[in-house]
């Protein structure tokens, strides 16, 4: 039968409803069978695309640490097959079905990760300063994170994809802005870190470290300083990381160390803190309970003593974004110190009377700023 | 330097003299850290001491 456009033409003329109805139902035929398979497509695409990205930023993170090696220090033999090798260790946390103990089972693990990867790079280089060995440890543990971002996203979409499950790709699709937001700022904290130059977290140990100026400091724990100073009649005792190393050093050992020698009547902890959308930047807030990050074993140690001695906590933090707080510091951030070291005196002020001693925690990584 | 959504940030050192207190900006050198005493004071006989490390921003 021949096709006549005329008629046809005619026909749609005399009947348009039959037309529309099927315009219509077309599309809702078409989504009711492959409307998932249409979502994942268009989700995937993106998905892929910061995939690709994270990729990239692994890459180049890893063979911008490798450069630095290469062009900085001085070793027996060629580091990088040693160095590739440490970019895939990994860390199995402990068994939380009983969780009784496990804070001390956590703090034993990643100590010994730690102790063991200063021991291996500490190896393979010779005349390593304590600052560059710190450092050399905080630009490993860049690379590997973003390795470690990369093949869990990685992982999560082609098994999407494999098993042309669109659920699966869901939690992704809603978390990898978040993980984007963490690996941009990862991959820029890299030139500051490698020129020992302060980050936006080092704000707390600045602010500690010029009260503890011309003051005899201690060693309150590994790689943890602590002096003694007064403050209208009051004693301070001022606890930091050791700077201008890159660490955030144990600042829950040196509480210890500092309460067998006397109790302070109050502590007081200096840290950044991540804003909340909306908020500005280097805005200052001051608060209760124990500033400070990390996997959570410091703080429990910090919250554990305090509760037993019955010493009250207050904190005062300077909020900045995840970028922020990991890259060079801001002149915004870095014009707050003497404000927030006012905020502080006005708080023992209020807080605190004549003859009591109060200790000051400087929270963060100190790296580029000594004491 | 580094460069992230088309911006660049330069790394400064600002510095402050134990003696007369005179303040001054420098582009940051690779042996600077904060509280650390760089060089001589350019007004008299004193030490500049390291008060800030900062990055400014540039479009």
């Amino acid at each position: 039968m021949d096709f006549n456009l005329d008629e046809f033409l005619a026909w749609v003329g005399e009947d348009i409803d039959t037309l529309m109805m099927l315009i219509w139902i077309l599309p809702v035929i078409i989504f009711v069978f492959y409307g998932q398979r249409i979502q994942l497509l268009i989700s995937s695409n993106e998905i892929k695309k910061d995939i690709g990205k994270l990729e990239d930023y692994t890459a180049s993170t890893k063979k911008d640490f490798l450069n630095y090696v290469k062009n900085n220090l001085t070793s027996k033999t060629d580091p990088s097959k040693k160095l590739d090798s440490f970019f895939d260790y990994f860390t199995i946390m402990p068994v939380d079905m009983d969780p009784n103990g496990i804070i001390s089972k956590i703090n034993h693990l990643v100590r010994s990760r730690e102790d063991f990867i200063r021991l291996q790079i500490n190896g393979m280089f010779s005349d390593l300063s304590s600052v560059e060995l710190s450092k050399l440890q905080n630009l490993l543990e860049i690379v590997t994170t973003l390795q470690l971002f990369y093949k869990h996203t990685r992982h999560l979409y082609l098994t999407a994809k494999k098993q042309k499950n669109f659920p699966l790709i869901l939690p992704l699709q809603m978390m990898i802005p978040f993980i984007m937001e963490e690996a941009v700022a990862l991959k820029d904290a890299m030139p500051a870190i490698k020129k020992g130059q302060p980050i936006g977290d080092s704000i707390g140990p600045m602010i500690v470290g010029q009260m503890m100026l011309n003051t005899t400091k201690e060693l309150a724990a590994f790689e943890t300083v602590w002096s003694k100073t007064t403050f209208e009649d009051r004693d301070l005792f001022l606890l930091k990381a050791e700077g201008p190393n890159a660490t955030v050093g144990r600042p829950g050992d040196g509480f210890e160390k500092i309460i067998s020698n006397k109790k302070p009547d109050l502590v007081i902890m200096i840290d950044a803190s991540l804003k909340l959308e909306g908020e500005d930047s280097a805005s200052i807030a001051k608060g209760f309970g124990a500033a400070i990050g990390g996997i959570g074993t410091e703080r429990f140690k910090i919250e554990e003593i305090a509760t037993k001695n019955q010493i009250p906590i207050l904190a005062l933090v300077v909020k900045q974004s995840i970028h922020e707080a990991i890259t060079l510091m801001t002149q915004e951030i870095a014009d707050k110190a003497n404000t927030v070291r006012e905020e502080l005196y006005q708080m023992i002020r209020e807080n605190t009377a004549s003859g009591q001693t109060i200790l000051v925690i400087g929270v963060g990584n100190t790296i580029g700023v000594s004491q | 330097m580094s460069k992230s959504k088309n911006k660049l940030s330069t790394c400064y050192t600002s510095l402050e003299c134990n003696s007369c207190k005179i303040l001054k900006k420098r582009k940051f050198i690779d042996e600077d850290f904060v509280f650390s005493f760089s060089e001589n004071c350019s007004d008299c006989d004193g030490k500049m001491m390291v008060t800030k490390i900062f990055g400014v921003i540039m479009d």
